[in-house]
């Protein structure tokens, strides 16, 4: 497995990890999905807002982690080091193939979205498709990167 | 129409100038060894910008390092 094949698997792993626990922890808090009705918005606002920079630290953190850890086991095992910071063109083309499949997944989720509230659904609905959609999204996009660094572009 | 398939002799070509590394390609060319890797094994048709600079490393011209293969 090469240097970013290893980095796309390590923020799959780390999108659900942050994602679940976040969830579980909201969960916890708001029993059952519990909430006050009027507060919707306000709650689901909060929930994506907060959401955001607990990721950006979070995924961070990894990547420090990986990358120290990653030294570690390269050296230790004596295989060759790919230089990690570049980044060429081969990347740059499967970064926006992997950026368009996410946002198609994305996207998909918002016109479900859109089209649970014509049917009746309430509006948390709305917003746990889209919160789960997006979740999902990052996920294809980090499987559709690892297919095109694996079976080419 | 028929399918175009660009196929490569940089292993080849690598061989010949004292066993270059593909590493070394990579730096030559200002690429990963990882594209290296992908371009030798047909996985990813490299820019012109980066076959006029493979062909400089190896003092050759474009389509002497690549070629094309029709199939059905």
């Amino acid at each position: 497995m090469t240097y970013q094949e290893r980095k796309t698997l390590i923020d799959i792993i780390s999108s659900v990890l942050i994602f679940g626990i976040y969830g579980f922890i909201v969960y916890q808090r708001y029993l059952n999905g519990a909430v006050d009705t009027t507060d919707v918005f306000v709650f689901w606002s909060r929930f994506i807002l907060i959401l955001i920079p607990i990721t950006i630290v979070a995924k961070i953190i990894t990547v420090i982690i990986f990358t120290i850890m990653n030294s570690i086991v390269t050296e230790v095992t004596g295989g060759e080091e790919d230089d990690v910071n570049l980044v060429d063109e081969r990347d740059k083309l499967i970064d926006l193939k992997t950026v368009r499949n996410s946002m198609v997944f994305f996207s998909l989720g918002f016109v479900l979205a859109l089209a649970s509230q014509l049917v009746g659904f309430s509006n948390h609905a709305f917003f746990i498709i889209i919160v789960v959609f997006g979740l999902m999204g990052d996920l294809f996009g980090g499987a559709s990167k690892i297919w095109y660094y694996r079976r080419g572009v | 129409m028929k399918k175009l398939i660009i196929n490569n002799n940089v292993r080849t070509l690598r061989f010949m100038h004292d066993e270059m590394s593909q590493k070394d390609l990579a730096e030559k060319v200002g690429v990963s060894r990882q594209t290296i890797v992908a371009i030798e094994k047909g996985k990813y048709s490299p820019s012109l910008e980066l076959c006029f600079k493979m062909a400089r490393a190896f003092n050759k011209t474009v389509d002497e390092i690549f070629y094309v293969e029709e199939s059905e």
